[in-house]
């Protein structure tokens, strides 16, 4: 089986500080990544490197079969490739369905002559981008649904982060990068995520990788997980043989986490 | 002496030196002149009873705490009697200064003359005068801290009588032409230019009575709902057709001034519209449109206009295709001004906010310096511009005249609307509103940043061009002085007066702004201090606009039950910067 995303030997430098080095890493159709590692390891960084919003020094990387390096966030996404932000942010002046619409914009065609003249197939894409956005809502249940018209800034927090998702599953994407979704979340609320992000892989079939300090939600959902630190791959794979490498707990989980966390 | 009493006090002292720099600036002895009452009151007394009763008023407020601070008939009479003495300590040191010191001070303060001081003094003697203002100010201090006492309804109906009656007498000199227009009797309403006894207390009554009915039933809206057999639906076309007729009929119950003035309304309605498109939709500041005034402006003037330019001794035609027809030259136009949008557009594709203003602002420039050259004389005339643009045909219709060219703007407008409203709520509109929220994660999500703001920029400058193609054909002159910064600025006014983003607010910016100073005309020379006070006095109390965009208003308002700016957001260490 083919890889949906391979990059290989990526590095980043912004100034002196080399952020991202030499990083190989992949993930396959169907598969939940977990990327782990202290504040600063870069996580972040691959990110923006792999949806575009930084061009990488060095490296390739492969989705879907298309060589994606140098490419603008907007065309990866046409890709079929979405994001959420470690820093939710929204189109806080637009409505929750609005903000939702926008993720369709790469499935839909319509220009300033299709607004003016608003024609039958106008019309008809128009109801469409509408009838994806409300579906990719209700996948929140009631919480976003039933505030479609709420501006995105008056929702709680968690909401917001939730309309992140709906918003980047309203791009049709293939492969989700979420960054610490569940970031700021209480522990009802963690719960309801990993089901969640485990229902977006079974019953959608999105493709995932997810950025989470949380271990207990790295545990629960990461088919695989990849630990990161000064910018580097110190190791990848399940989550038990992770989270035992040395390496790992020295880096990131230290002392007390081998006590109460593992 | 309590917080409260000091806060009185400075409002007080607050609207007396308004009202001195009314005096000063000349303003209240030019509008001494002016009738609201005729032969009874004037506009100039109105004006300062205002200024002292507004501020009194405010004095009256309540608390930060919500807690009355003192009764409001106390803290309104302070505030006037305070005001009032202001202006009477101003009198008597200006009457010191002139007769004990015989100092001269006109030469400084050109506006002290004795019709201010008499003004000042009600034609008293210094001291009785300026007893008698500081009663003036306790009177109309007193008069409006009861208006604290009253419920909210009647304050409400007293204040928007009172409004109606002011306004109407301030409008006296246009509703007499239209009502003269229609053969409706109106000499027991108006007297010379201001209002009867009668008419006041008529426009008081009606207005009041109106303001009452519709506050009993829950507004105008619901007022009209209630009428039997009215649904939403046919009350909207109703009052769309309305509108229509309104517009239809105007330019033939007014007279040509107030025509023509309509036309220059209708001028700024293209131009903010087409501004909306770019600072509202958008969200780029853009402080060069003037540029694409001037580029519509110019094509109908080179594509039209019969002038010849003598350029070192030799006369030469300008016109690149003289004698086109408006009508044809209007489509060229129109490709000119998006080539044009697209190549400003093109090179600061990559700046934001700030910068990207003050680079417009230097393009709006470059355009208006490279018309008046004389390196371009023999195309664009230099300072004396391009004349005899011809005017735009209909059906054999003489479009000079300002009645016929009304219509043709307006249609022009009304075009303008229906494009705005299609753009605002189609994908093209949620993609700029995205930009506008957010650059970085509209890109995120897949909208073409570069694409949607070069089709930003043409499609402003295709409406903007319209503006100037009229302008051109409307005055058969297209030349670089009317082309200045001062429009780019105007424009945007009427577009943040009228709330950034809103359609409607843009009909309403451009008729405050554009109209009613050239219908105010008596306020000739203080049109841009009124300007400057209505401005600053909008952005204070409506920041977000006169009729806000639906989604800038809850932005704004919202502040109050913000949801928490999470921690971790602004904690956060790395993300997309």
């Amino acid at each position: 089986m083919s890889h949906l995303l391979e990059v290989h030997g990526l590095s980043i430098r912004f100034g002196g500080v080399q952020a991202v080095t030499k990083i190989d890493f992949h993930a396959d159709p169907g598969e939940i990544v977990g990327v782990i590692g202290p504040n600063g390891a870069g996580k972040t960084t691959l990110f923006n490197i792999v949806t575009g919003f930084y061009s990488p020094d060095e490296g390739t990387m492969i989705f879907d079969g298309h060589n994606i390096s140098g490419l603008k966030p907007n065309a990866l996404t046409r890709l079929g490739m979405a994001r959420t932000f470690q820093s939710v942010r929204l189109f806080n002046a637009m409505t929750v369905l609005e903000n939702a619409m926008v993720g369709q914009h790469t499935r839909t065609k319509a220009g300033v002559w299709g607004a003016l003249v608003r024609s039958k197939r106008t019309k008809a894409e128009e109801d469409h981008i509408r009838d994806r956005a409300r579906e990719a809502l209700a996948f929140f249940g009631d919480r976003l649904s039933g505030r479609e018209d709420a501006l995105a800034s008056d929702l709680a927090y968690a909401d917001r982060r939730r309309l992140e998702i709906a918003r980047a599953m309203a791009t049709d994407a293939k492969l989700l990068l979420l960054d610490e979704p569940a970031a700021g979340m209480n522990p009802a609320e963690k719960d309801g995520l990993i089901n969640q992000i485990g229902r977006l892989r079974s019953e959608l079939g999105y493709s995932i990788i997810l950025i989470e300090h949380d271990m207990p939600v790295i545990k629960s959902v990461s088919d695989r997980v990849v630990a990161l630190d000064h910018g580097e791959k110190i190791t990848e794979g399940t989550y038990e043989e992770v989270s035992t490498n040395k390496q790992v707990i020295e880096a990131y989980l230290g002392k007390a986490a081998e006590e109460s966390h593992l | 002496m309590t917080g409260a009493q000091k806060r009185s006090i400075r409002q007080g002292l607050i609207s007396g030196a308004i009202v001195i720099y009314l005096g000063l600036v000349g303003m209240l002895v030019a509008f001494d002149a002016r009738a609201i009452v005729t032969g009874i009151l004037n506009f100039a007394t109105v004006l300062i009873a205002i200024t002292y009763g507004g501020f009194a008023y405010l004095s009256g407020n309540r608390g930060k705490h919500g807690a009355p601070a003192q009764p409001a008939l106390i803290a309104g009479t302070i505030t006037g009697a305070v005001a009032g003495a202001t202006v009477g300590v101003f009198t008597l040191v200006v009457n010191f200064l002139t007769e004990t010191l015989g100092w001269n001070v006109r030469n400084m303060f050109t506006s002290i003359n004795n019709a201010l001081l008499e003004f000042f003094t009600f034609g008293q003697s210094p001291v009785v005068g300026a007893l008698l203002m500081v009663m003036f100010g306790l009177v109309a201090g007193l008069v409006s801290g009861s208006l604290h006492l009253m419920s909210t309804t009647n304050r409400k109906v007293v204040v928007m009588g009172l409004t109606a009656s002011v306004f109407g007498a301030l409008g006296a000199p246009l509703f007499k032409v239209m009502l003269d227009g229609l053969n409706i009797p109106n000499r027991w309403l108006f007297e010379r230019d201001g209002l009867t006894l009668i008419g006041a207390i008529t426009l008081f009554v009606v207005f009041a009575a109106a303001r009452m009915g519709s506050l009993r039933v829950g507004g105008p809206r619901q007022a009209l709902l209630k009428v039997p057999g009215t649904t939403e639906k046919n009350l909207r076309w109703v009052i769309t057709a309305l509108a229509l007729f309104g517009i239809a009929i105007l330019p033939w119950i007014v007279n040509d001034f107030v025509s023509d003035v309509l036309g220059f309304v209708g001028l700024y309605i293209l131009l903010g519209l087409g501004l909306n498109i770019v600072v509202g939709f958008a969200g780029l500041l853009d402080l060069g449109y003037v540029a694409f005034y001037a580029v519509g402006a110019y094509s109908v003037a080179l594509l039209t206009a019969r002038s010849s330019i003598l350029v070192g001794g030799a006369v030469t035609s300008p016109a690149v295709a003289a004698y086109t027809n408006f009508w044809v030259a209007i489509p060229i136009t129109i490709v000119i001004a998006v080539l044009i949008g697209v190549a400003i557009g093109a090179p600061v594709l990559r700046l934001r906010g700030d910068y990207l203003a003050i680079v417009t602002l230097g393009f709006g420039e470059i355009i208006r310096t490279l018309v008046l050259s004389d390196w371009l004389k023999s195309t664009f005339g230099g300072p004396q511009g391009l004349t005899e643009v011809t005017s735009a045909p209909f059906f054999g219709l003489n479009t000079r005249d300002p009645q016929i060219l009304y219509y043709l703007i307006y249609a022009f407008a009304g075009f303008a609307l229906f494009i705005s409203y299609r753009l605002k709520t189609s994908r093209v509109g949620r993609a700029w509103a995205a930009m506008r929220e957010d650059e970085d994660i509209a890109e995120g999500m897949g909208v073409s940043v570069i694409k949607y703001k070069l089709l930003a920029f043409a499609t402003g400058a295709a409406v903007g061009s319209l503006g100037g193609a009229f302008f051109a054909a409307k005055l058969s002159v297209a030349n670089p002085g009317s082309f200045t910064l001062l429009v780019s600025i105007n424009v945007l006014a009427v577009v943040v007066l009228g709330g950034i983003g809103s359609i409607p607010g843009v009909v309403v910016g451009s008729l405050v702004l554009v109209g009613l100073p050239e219908l105010l005309r008596e306020f000739g020379e203080f049109r841009l201090h009124i300007y400057g006070a209505i401005l600053i006095a909008i952005m204070i109390l409506k920041p977000e606009g006169l009729i806000p965009d639906k989604r800038r208003a809850l932005e704004l308002h919202q502040s109050d039950h913000q949801p928490e700016k999470s921690v971790l957001s602004a904690a956060a260490t790395e993300g997309v910067q």
